[in-house]
């Protein structure tokens, strides 16, 4: 540009004026609140259909393994009739700190999947997670009693609820009749020494030659039939 | 992005990588995202002979990664005081460290012959 153009342009400069206060120490305006979408209230609905309607929750780390694999272990699990479901954290972490799990929420931190179930198959579970060499599964809940992994494990090689009903009531019942038994023995025994020395006074009376009655079988043990 | 960086080394020089963790800590959360990181099927196509094995306690025991390479070195990774970042630029830094390691003898073997 020509000297003078550019002095005229550096003299005519726009300089806007400051404010009194710079922008930065007033605080932000707020923004609009937004309203929930359908979705979240669908998901939340669902998060707590599912922490109500299943009996067994494990949780397992997502790991991204190929899509054919988990596929394949979703089929298997579904035969057992147990579902995979996942759900963002961001809505599922105030949900458990506002229901009666809040102890799983140290579980809650990256990716997740949720393995659901009304019924605690857990041996059928435990062995179709073993087949994935990388065992993820952290933790659960079965029957509101929070289980680690360990726990889990324990609890699938328990026997079934009828065997171990049966073992109690066997145990129970031990005592008892060893108390019964117990009591029982001392007339038991003296009601069987009684029947010996009858039988054995039978014995005596039959093989005496004694022409007259016999003696009743409650009499005195010395005294003899008079022979004439 | 240091993800990034051991999906593109691969874990040729890598025999074993272990991790243990407690999942109802709180400070498992760096472990947890290495593990993520790491166990992705692409990075473990690289070598299929690597074996990742997860622990899971429950005994309150710190979080920590276990690296075995391929000539025996031994990385360890406490991972109750680390970010995942700073894990995976470890790793991968120790992982180029071990193939230059590897590719550096090879070649030298052949001259000495």
């Amino acid at each position: 540009m020509h000297f003078e153009r550019q002095k005229l342009m550096a003299v005519t400069e726009y300089i806007p004026p400051k404010p009194a206060i710079s922008p930065q120490c007033l605080a932000p305006p707020s923004k609009p609140v937004q309203e929930e979408t359908g979705l979240i209230r669908l998901i939340r609905r669902e998060i707590a259909a599912v922490f109500q309607n299943n009996r067994m929750i494990a949780i397992c780390q997502n790991i991204p393994m190929s899509s054919e694999d988990k596929l394949l272990m979703r089929h298997r699990l579904r035969k057992h009739n147990i579902l995979v479901k996942a759900f963002p954290n961001q809505f599922l972490k105030p949900f458990l700190e506002g229901s009666k799990y809040r102890n799983l929420l140290p579980l809650f931190v990256g990716h997740n999947l949720l393995l659901v179930s009304g019924e605690p198959k857990v041996r059928e579970m435990v062995r179709v997670l073993k087949s994935v060499p990388l065992l993820p599964l952290l933790g659960g809940c079965i029957d509101d009693t929070i289980l680690s992994r360990q726990g889990f494990i324990n609890y699938s090689k328990l026997p079934s609820l009828d065997l171990v009903q049966g073992e109690l009531v066997g145990g129970l019942t031990l005592l008892t009749a060893q108390t019964h038994a117990l009591l029982q023995r001392q007339p038991l025994h003296l009601t069987a020494l009684l029947d010996q020395y009858v039988r054995q006074q039978r014995q005596g009376h039959s093989a005496e030659p004694a022409p007259g009655q016999p003696d009743p079988p409650d009499s005195a043990p010395d005294s003899q039939p008079a022979c004439p | 992005m240091a993800a990034a960086a051991v999906a593109r080394l691969g874990l040729r020089a890598v025999k074993e990588v272990r991790v243990q963790f407690c999942p109802f800590e709180n400070n498992v959360e760096s472990t947890r995202t290495f593990l993520q990181a790491v166990s992705r099927d692409k990075v473990r196509a690289t070598n299929l002979k690597c074996s990742v094995t997860v622990d899971v306690r429950h005994d309150g025991s710190e979080p920590r990664v276990d690296v075995l390479f391929g000539d025996g070195h031994r990385l360890v990774m406490r991972g109750a005081h680390l970010t995942a970042q700073e894990m995976l630029m470890a790793f991968a830094s120790h992982i180029r460290a071990r193939s230059a390691a590897g590719s550096g003898d090879t070649p030298g073997a052949d001259g000495g012959r």
